[in-house]
């Protein structure tokens, strides 16, 4: 049965075969382009009054694996999740955000919070008057207190985010609207923490009656789940009892699961899918010579969630000299101008708005990261390996430009080390697999999870040598020093100073050797309102959340 | 027959419990743990959470024990559940089966639809320009992937006739002509590459059959063309049709997983191909077992047409 697949790298030959055969079709021939963008990267708030009603409906390459929030952090849940249940605190949704930087906190359940002066305690004052669905067997109940503590309790014990919650020390519940968290550390950044997409409060009864929540994902969210059918849809439903009265302005939101990128052009195309996201800036001309209405955001990602890891604990890349050599021998120029066609980012790892106002550019990351091929042969040779060596890398092609960038890869350090990189491509079960339980030799082309915004998470969560999230085996004192700072540093100049400092020794020491990646494009059908992309949250994705302000005219 | 029957089904059992243990061994020698996967995302792969899930699972056993098991409900149709999605297996069976089936009986009936005619009317106008065209669009149907062409029908239906099939699978009894407008295209797509086999065996036999001695009889008899051709030569001619039409179930059911992915189809294809990338055996081995069930019975079926098709076969 498998036989087609097996055979051929489906992904590449589709992917390309539409975007060429379209681009045969409405445009003849023509050449990438490699200027910027000519969309905005920012779609201001409607003016007009919203519109109530109408179904929107969108097509996901994604299928949620499971509907229990603990067990996955998968784009598949998170696409929805945020719309049926809620969070303690969020970020601003597009009509109210000044901007795709915009990473301000608003209150979600909670009215207000403050924390002690050493950062220990965190008190949550709940909303009044919310409600959970009225749905068995919550039927409409307030939400208490007890609620959210029971919930952050479960987080710890198992689940994705066992992480953030296990640094909980205890939660008291004085009254039934205020939630008073105390953590074992301090933690200026514990409100972003659990501003996370992944830290949605879920209904207790559902656990204790099914003993999971693979059955039933009952919120206090905008939208009620009416329908979820493996590989087929998600329905959701306006919640009329939801607490921000008048919203949702849609009345239905329908996720159409649709694997193949082919499919999901053309849903757009003949309006069957109300948005969607592209790649490459050929792939939005395209559609906007059928399609000359779409309106295009040209979205810009803060951070690149991939890059070359190494096996930085043992030799030779425990030789700082190896890691800025290969650094220095990669030209990542040449991997944005012709893997993403100019429209992409050189690659960096905590997003930069929290440390500087605007993207880095080559020079910010300092000397090791410049394509300085004779110096980084010399500085090779220092090290012990004149003739380069052997060594492997193994990894998931997440997204087909990816092999590209892992042959260009491969070659740099062939041409400028004489470093033989043996390429293994791995499923994706394997891959994970064998990455996250972080044995592994040579290199891998690493990853950080691709849900979380918090400056917390991006710094000590992946970076911290004791964290169970780093992945990329980074393990230098003077990390962990700076990111256990950070988290108790409440003024934000400061944190910017700290955050700095972190991304320049993690430069300087080649801890984590991020590569480019596309910013990509989000296309909207043009009676879209409100539905614009902020910082790292995509409207599709883990940034679904802003959806509740999305309406339609029409 | 009957004999016969009984014999053939015996037979199936070694080759099934053959399937069984290449398909189990398979998938114990996969790289890559489902378990880690599963509990990968948090970071926390702790040996002892993933000992706990592995007993809970039974996966700690010996395979020999594991293999029995799983044996045992496969004969007592209770296949368990999805490691992955914690369903029971036989639950996504019930959903995916009847738009595999569907899929693939639309596509038979569009590849022979298009396959007996055209195949006969190539070998009737042999070296015509009709006969030509056949020919052409059989090699077509040989040369073009699925994936290919699926990819193309369904990104020009949507540039040129701003339209392309209705996402969001609706069963038949729910809704009987949105669900044929989703099955339409992709049938098309399977069948087009399942008439060019036959098309081209089909005007291979009847050229042969035509210059038999009894065709000649019956031109020579005064019969009309038509009836000369279809009553006499097709009949004889389909034999070997239908062996290839036989043969060619596998690669019908090989094509449906992709087919079902670009038309957004929830069907065996999809859900195999799921369970295989997140290693989840319960599912891969049962969804492997049936596939070789129904492909065992469907070549029984297939010799037994032969009877039907020349009565002076007997099964003996």
């Amino acid at each position: 049965m498998l036989g087609p697949l097996a055979r051929l790298n489906r992904r590449d030959f589709v992917r390309m075969s539409a975007a060429g055969l379209s681009a045969a079709a409405v445009l003849g021939p023509r050449r990438a382009r490699a200027a910027a963008s000519p969309y905005p990267d920012w779609l201001p708030a409607s003016q007009k009054p919203p519109k109530r009603g109408g179904v929107m409906t969108r097509a996901s390459a994604w299928d949620p694996p499971v509907i229990d929030p603990r067990h996955t952090q998968s784009v598949g849940l998170f696409q929805f999740a945020g719309l049926t249940s809620n969070r303690l605190v969020r970020y601003p949704f597009s009509d109210e955000a000044s901007g795709p930087a915009d990473l301000t906190l608003k209150g979600d359940l909670a009215e207000s919070w403050q924390s002690s002066a050493d950062f220990r305690v965190w008190t949550f004052k709940l909303r009044q008057g919310v409600k959970w669905q009225n749905l068995p067997p919550l039927n409409g109940r307030e939400l208490v207190a007890a609620d959210i503590k029971y919930c952050f309790e479960q987080y710890a014990k198992e689940g994705v985010q066992a992480f953030t919650f296990q640094e909980i020390e205890g939660i008291e519940t004085p009254d039934k609207s205020t939630v008073r968290v105390h953590l074992k550390t301090p933690n200026t950044l514990f409100p972003q923490n659990v501003a996370e997409p992944v830290a949605i409060i879920f209904a207790r009864e559902v656990l204790e009656e099914d003993g999971d929540l693979k059955k039933r994902l009952i919120g206090t969210g905008p939208y009620t789940l009416k329908e979820h059918t493996r590989k087929v849809r998600v329905v959701l439903q306006r919640n009329p009892d939801y607490y921000d009265k008048g919203r949702p302005y849609v009345d239905e939101y329908v996720i159409l699961s649709t694997p193949d990128a082919a499919t999901r052009l053309a849903a757009f195309r003949t309006g069957q899918a109300d948005f969607i996201w592209v790649a490459s800036p050929s792939e939005a001309e395209v559609i906007r010579k059928t399609n000359p209405q779409t309106v295009v955001q040209a979205y810009h990602n803060t951070l690149a969630p991939f890059g070359v890891s190494l096996a930085q604990d043992r030799p030779p890349f425990n030789d700082v000299r190896v890691r800025r050599a290969i650094s220095m021998a990669i030209d990542r120029q040449k991997m944005v101008d012709t893997v993403f066609e100019g429209h992409g980012i050189l690659g960096w790892g905590v997003p930069y708005i929290y440390y500087q106002d605007a993207p880095p550019t080559a020079k910010d990351f300092g000397p090791w990261w410049q394509y300085k091929p004779a110096e980084a042969k010399k500085l090779l040779a220092e090290a012990g390996h004149p003739n380069g060596f052997e060594t492997t890398l193994f990894y998931y092609e997440y997204f087909p430009q990816m092999t590209s960038q892992v042959q260009l890869v491969q070659q740099d350090l062939r041409k400028n080390l004489n470093i033989n990189v043996k390429i293994t491509k791995l499923d994706y079960t394997t891959y994970y697999g064998r990455y996250v339980e972080g044995k592994w030799d040579g290199m891998s082309w690493g990853f950080q999870s691709g849900h979380a915004i918090g400056l917390d998470e991006r710094t000590y969560m992946y970076m911290h040598s004791k964290s169970t999230k780093n992945f990329f085996r980074v393990n230098d004192a003077v990390i962990d020093e700076l990111t256990t700072k950070l988290r108790r540093t409440p003024d934000r100049a400061e944190q910017r100073a700290i955050a700095k400092k972190i991304v320049d020794r993690e430069y300087d020491q080649v801890l984590r050797m991020w590569m480019p990646y596309d910013n990509g494009f989000l296309l909207f059908q043009p009676h879209m309102r409100n539905v614009a992309a902020g910082a790292l949250r995509r409207t599709d994705g883990y940034g679904s959340p802003t959806l509740v302000r999305s309406w339609m005219e029409k | 027959m009957q004999k016969y029957v009984l014999r053939r089904l015996l037979l199936a059992i070694p080759v099934l419990l053959l399937s069984s243990l290449i398909v189990f061994s398979l998938m114990r020698v996969m790289p890559g743990d489902a378990l880690i996967a599963l509990m990968g995302e948090s970071g926390n792969v702790g040996e002892k959470e993933l000992a706990k899930l592995r007993k809970d699972l039974g996966l700690d056993r010996p395979y020999v024990e594991q293999y029995g098991l799983w044996l045992w409900q496969m004969v007592s149709l209770s296949p368990g559940h999805s490691i992955f999605t914690n369903e029971p297996i036989g639950v996504s069976l019930r959903k995916a089966i009847p738009v595999t089936l569907e899929l693939a009986a639309l596509a038979m009936i569009i590849g022979i639809s298009i396959a007996v005619p055209v195949g006969v009317l190539s070998a009737t106008r042999q070296d015509t320009p009709s006969d030509y065209v056949g020919r052409v669009v059989a090699v077509s149907g040989l040369s073009l992937p699925d994936f290919w062409l699926g990819t193309l029908v369904i990104t020009f239906a949507a540039i040129w006739f701003h339209w392309i099939p209705p996402l969001g699978y609706v069963s038949f009894w729910d809704s009987p002509w949105r669900n044929l407008q989703q099955f339409l295209l992709p049938a098309a797509v399977l069948g087009f590459r399942l008439s060019a086999a036959t098309m081209r065996m089909t005007r291979s036999t009847v050229l042969e059959v035509l210059r038999e001695d009894y065709v000649r009889t019956a031109w020579a008899k005064g019969l009309a063309g038509r009836m000369v051709v279809y009553k006499h030569a097709l009949k004889n001619a389909l034999i070997p049709v239908v062996t290839i039409i036989g043969g060619q179930l596998g690669v019908l059911l090989a094509g449906t997983v992709v087919v079902e992915t670009i038309f957004a189809l929830p069907g065996m294809g999809r859900l195999t191909v799921e369970a295989i990338l997140y290693r989840d055996y319960p599912v891969v081995q049962t969804n492997v077992m049936l596939v070789a069930a129904t492909l065992v019975t469907l070549n029984l079926v297939v010799d037994l047409t032969y009877a039907w098709l020349d009565p002076r076969i007997r099964y003996s």
